[in-house]
């Protein structure tokens, strides 16, 4: 609900642009090729549905140079108030110090792209790495604005992905937004990619050979399961990576405020009685929990009149 | 058995270094494993190319559990001399641990290169009564008596006959811990396990240090559900040095119970692990119920206390559960009235048709019990086998390549050898094939003679009459003429598979090449014939899913749909093919039967949320919310991300229902995970205008 809260507090304030970047590396076999070129246009697709402000490119195997060139464009176009999502689908590899991410031609590190995404206005940022290795990234990659998702926890998992087939269909999968709030955000992307990615492994009863982790505190390795006890998380949750629905645009009615406003009060609401329903009487915790969702629905059965 | 040939052995090995061998000897009899294994490793690097101490180091690590170091050390033995008797015996002695066709082969060599090595003549005897030939058993008993008066396992199988046959006195009792645990051992692989637990109990109290006959005690306490005892005398080898693999998994098992949980009703128990426990418990206790209504009925009899059903997600822990026993094992297992088995998430999706598995061993507590545990192995499988065909024909094995190539080879056992086929099959294929052939004698049986004739053959069984016996009784023929005929009429039925089958595994390698080009047209030329050849075949890469997906890419959805509707009747099992195959009944608008197609991957792998769900609402709009409910506390019990949609879609179903309150509570439960979701708003308006919640509907399903 606070992610809703902050959405809506965004809505109202300037209208603010998502650029999306999506590169795929080099495949090396047609089969990865194809996968990679699949994965991609997936994404390309989901976010171009969702239409509204985005800002789209994908870049289907480009040389270091054109992907320099690409960056030197964000960073004459986005604003400060923008945020952008860099998506990274391909091979990669980890010596222990560097990590490259595979292109055309010369590869390009970690600590480059890093430099580059700096130079990228937006101060709301979002990486995903999906290769292998890209554990390997997370150091030089990590930022406090910026959400680092890895599809391996280190650059020593060094099998080719899987994460990024689900993370594609993250993007387009309502059952991602689990908070239903026609927004899927970036930890929420990322907890149906890293589920449907163990559930892969599992249940074709093989060793898992990539553990995705989220780091978005700018000081952390990355963690598997984010939370208040880590600290990760927090930035990734009022990330919305793509908004599925109308909520933005019924937000901006001058008309609809009050509504919105005893909107947001009956969430913080929900939000504080949820928080101390450990404390609670359970009766007394579904009376009260009714009674204010009961409200909830008929204010949004109000707004959406 | 293994330390009968001690003298023998000892005698040849004495001319080398006659007192350190002896002070070896001493300390393994004593038991003190280590110092004898010390000394062995120095009589062997002072005298490195004299095989006989290598073979009776072998020995030693052969009765203390540690089959693999035992076999390189005999197989050390015979580079140095080729032939050497002991190290075949060795060999032999490993191979008969693993129920290994070639035990016997390495025995009667052994004997060949010493005729006087008695040890290896009681293997071949012990080797027989496990084949359940007895004829052939005695002779080879008293051969070893010939050998060796004294032979406590020449007496033991000659005992043994005498005791599985219900003869309480016999003049061969051996007086002997070993003899007892010999006997033990007969009656626990004729899965009389409870008078084989007597025979140990017994060797024990001649020899409470004989720690293999203790460890067997404890797993068959385990295996009859006798936790508490079994743990007692497995921790008592363990804690006295006998650390063989049964001992060690087993205690290692029953730590792991407590992630177990049991659900109990008068019929049944089920022990589930807590991970999957409410996913399967509705599915698995049904079924448990529905089998024995139906075989109480069929088999005419009623069962006196609740079957048990343990199943295992990981499928190391069940294979625990079967160490020790001949046959294949590979899925489940039963034990007089407790069964374990693998749970359908154990194995790859599609694998592993789980209730198949649960009808044939619910099957095998009927026929145990109706014979008091005296049936032969290939006729209790026989019926298992026969018994789930006979719940839905989809269900039950297909015909393999293994069965293909027995029929081409005339490989099958004659009926009263089948038992060999399980218990040293010669080759891996062997068991899959003698699981085919009971299971069709037991169809051809049941077709020609009628079901009563099963029933009567089996009351036979239960007053200990052997095969041959019964089928002359029953089905008033001789044996080898019943063989005649029951071979001809599998040869006829599978003529067409038979003879095609080499040209057929051509034309699919052709097929799947052409299928990885994307050659629509040339697929849908070339695969009806393949699938019509050998319509059977329904793993990966088969002519139907080839077909269906060829047909679904030139958008003939209506061909592609017969297509799958032909994989689904003829038993596949894939239950993404399944899924296409509901989807494209739905497009069809044939909602009842995409239903029915999804209801069987419940069957196969009910471990797929997204599958509970669609079928779920499937059947909701059908009018059917009991179903609906199971479904979508199933997608609930994966624990899915979306929590807010699976308590919401359960929230309608219970609305459906009539069970308001419930409704109620699931869809607060789903607005509790996500307060803005819209739909289940308002269903929250609509069940607090709602009248006073109605009773429930009855069951439709």
């Amino acid at each position: 609900m606070k992610l809703a809260a902050l959405l809506l507090a965004s809505a109202l304030s300037t209208p603010a642009s998502t650029y999306y970047l999506t590169i795929t590396g080099l495949g090396g076999e047609p089969d990865y090729t194809q996968r990679f070129k699949m994965w991609a246009e997936d994404i390309d697709t989901s976010l171009k549905r969702a239409g509204g402000d985005a800002n789209v490119i994908t870049m289907q195997v480009p040389t270091r140079e054109q992907v320099r060139s690409r960056f030197a464009d964000l960073a004459r176009q986005v604003k400060a108030t923008d945020t952008f999502v860099l998506m990274l689908i391909g091979h990669g590899t980890y010596d222990g110090v560097d990590y490259k991410f595979n292109l055309q031609g010369p590869d390009i590190t970690a600590a480059e792209l890093a430099g580059l995404m700096d130079h990228v206005p937006a101060q709301r940022q979002l990486v995903v790495n999906m290769t292998e290795c890209s554990g390997g990234s997370i150091e030089q990659l990590r930022r406090p604005t910026r959400i680092v998702v890895s599809a391996t926890r280190s650059g020593t998992e060094r099998n080719s992905t899987v994460f990024a087939r689900y993370w594609a269909e993250a993007l387009r999968e309502p059952s991602a937004d689990t908070d239903k709030n026609e927004a899927i955000s970036a930890l929420e992307a990322f907890r149906y990619a890293q589920q449907k990615t163990t559930d892969f492994f599992e249940t074709q009863k093989r060793l898992a050979t990539e553990h995705s982790v989220i780091e978005d505190t700018g000081k952390g390795t990355g963690e598997r399961t984010p939370n208040l006890e880590n600290g990760e998380g927090k930035l990734a949750a009022s990330f919305a990576v793509v908004r599925l629905g109308a909520n933005a645009a019924a937000a901006r009615d001058p008309v609809k405020r009050p509504l919105l406003d005893r909107k947001e009060q009956l969430e913080q609401a929900i939000d504080k009685l949820k928080f101390e329903k450990a404390a609670m009487p359970e009766n007394e915790y579904k009376r009260q929990l009714t009674q204010l969702l009961l409200e909830l629905a008929k204010v949004q059965e109000a707004i959406d009149k | 058995m293994r330390q009968l040939a001690f003298g023998l052995v000892l005698l040849t090995a004495n001319a080398v270094c006659a007192q350190t061998l002896r002070d070896a000897e001493a300390r393994w009899k004593a038991r003190d494993y280590q110092g004898a294994n010390e000394i062995f490793r120095q009589l062997v690097a002072a005298d490195p190319n004299n095989p006989d101490l290598k073979v009776r180091w072998g020995r030693l690590y052969l009765d203390h559990a540690q089959p693999n170091d035992a076999q390189d050390l005999f197989a050390e033995a015979l580079e140095i001399k080729k032939d050497h008797p002991g190290a075949l015996l060795g060999l032999a002695l490993i191979a008969s641990e693993g129920f290994e066709g070639r035990a016997a082969d390495l025995a009667r060599k052994a004997l060949e290169g010493d005729p006087k090595l008695v040890e290896a003549q009681e293997l071949l005897a012990y080797l027989a009564l496990e084949d359940n030939d007895n004829a052939k058993a005695a002779e080879e008993a008293h051969k070893a008596l010939a050998l060796d008066a004294n032979s406590v396992t020449g007496k033991a199988v000659l005992a043994t006959i005498d005791w599985l046959a219900d003869k309480k006195e016999t003049k061969w009792d051996p007086h002997a811990a070993k003899g007892y645990e010999v006997a033990g051992h007969f009656f626990v692989i004729n899965r009389r396990y409870e008078e084989g637990i007597e025979y140990y109990r017994k060797a024990l109290e001649l020899d409470p240090q004989l720690y293999s006959a203790r460890s067997q005690l404890g797993v068959n306490l385990m295996r009859l559900g006798q936790n508490e005892e079994a743990y007692k005398q497995l921790e008592t080898c363990f804690n006295n040095g006998f650390q063989d693999a049964a001992t060690r998994n087993s205690l290692k098992l029953m730590d792991s119970y407590k992630n177990f949980v049991t659900f109990t009703t008068p019929r049944t128990i089920l022990k589930l692990h807590k991970k999957e426990a409410a996913l399967l418990r509705p599915y698995i206790e049904s079924e448990m119920e529905k089998a024995i209504a139906t075989y109480e009925d069929k088999y005419r009899m009623k069962l006196t206390r609740p079957v048990q059903v343990e199943v295992y997600p990981d499928h190391e822990d069940f294979a625990v559960r079967t160490m020790g026993l001949p046959g294949l094992g590979a899925l489940g297992v039963t034990f007089g009235y407790s069964i374990a088995m693998d749970s359908p998430s154990g194995r790859p999706p599609g694998q592993f048709h789980w209730a198949s598995t649960l009808w044939h061993e619910m099957s095998h507590v009927f026929t145990l019990t109706a014979t008091n545990h005296h049936v032969p192995r290939w006729f209790t499988e026989g019926m298992a086998v026969h018994e789930e065909t006979a719940v839905s024909p989809e269900w039950g094995d297909r015909l393999t390549p293994d069965v293909i190539a027995a029929i081409k080879n005339k490989k099958l056992l004659p009926v009263t050898e089948l038992d060999r086929g399980f218990v040293h099959p010669v080759s891996p294929g062997q068991v899959v094939v003698s699981y085919f052939q009971a299971g069709k004698i037991c169809d051809y049986i049941n077709n020609k003679w009628g079901w009563n004739t099963l029933l009567a053959m089996l009351h036979d069984f239960a007053g200990a009459m052997e095969t041959a016996d019964v089928v002359r009784k029953e089905l008033k023929i001789e044996p080898a003429e019943f063989d005649k005929q029951f071979i001809a009429s599998v040869e006829a039925e599978t003529k067409t598979v038979v003879s095609s089958y080499d040209d057929w595994k051509k034309g699919m390698r052709s097929l799947v090449d052409k299928v990885a080009e994307k050659q629509w047209d040339a697929v849908i030329a070339e695969a009806p014939k393949l699938r019509d050849d050998y319509p059977d075949y329904v793993e990966d890469h088969n002519a139907y899913e080839a077909l269906a997906q060829a047909y679904l890419a030139k958008g003939n959805k209506q061909a592609a749909l017969a297509e799958l509707e032909r994989y689904e009747k003829v038993g596949g099992r894939n239950p993404e093919t399944l899924k296409n195959l509901a989807k494209q009944l739905e497009d069809a608008g044939r909602p009842k039967d995409a239903a029915a197609a999804l209801d069987r991957i419940n069957y196969i792998y009910p471990m797929d949320a997204a599958a509970h769900r669609s079928l779920g609402a499937l059947w909701l709009v059908q009018d059917n919310p009991k179903g609906a409910i199971r479904e979508f506390q199933a997608v609930l019990a994966r624990n899915p991300l979306d929590q807010a949609q699976a308590h919401y879609d359960l929230a309608r179903a219970y609305q459906a229902n009539r069970q308001l309150s419930q409704a109620n509570d699931e869809c607060l439960a789903a607005l509790e995970a996500a307060p803005g979701f819209r739909p289940a708003q308002k269903l929250l308006l609509e069940l607090s205008n709602s009248p006073e919640p109605a009773a429930p509907s009855p069951v439709k399903k």
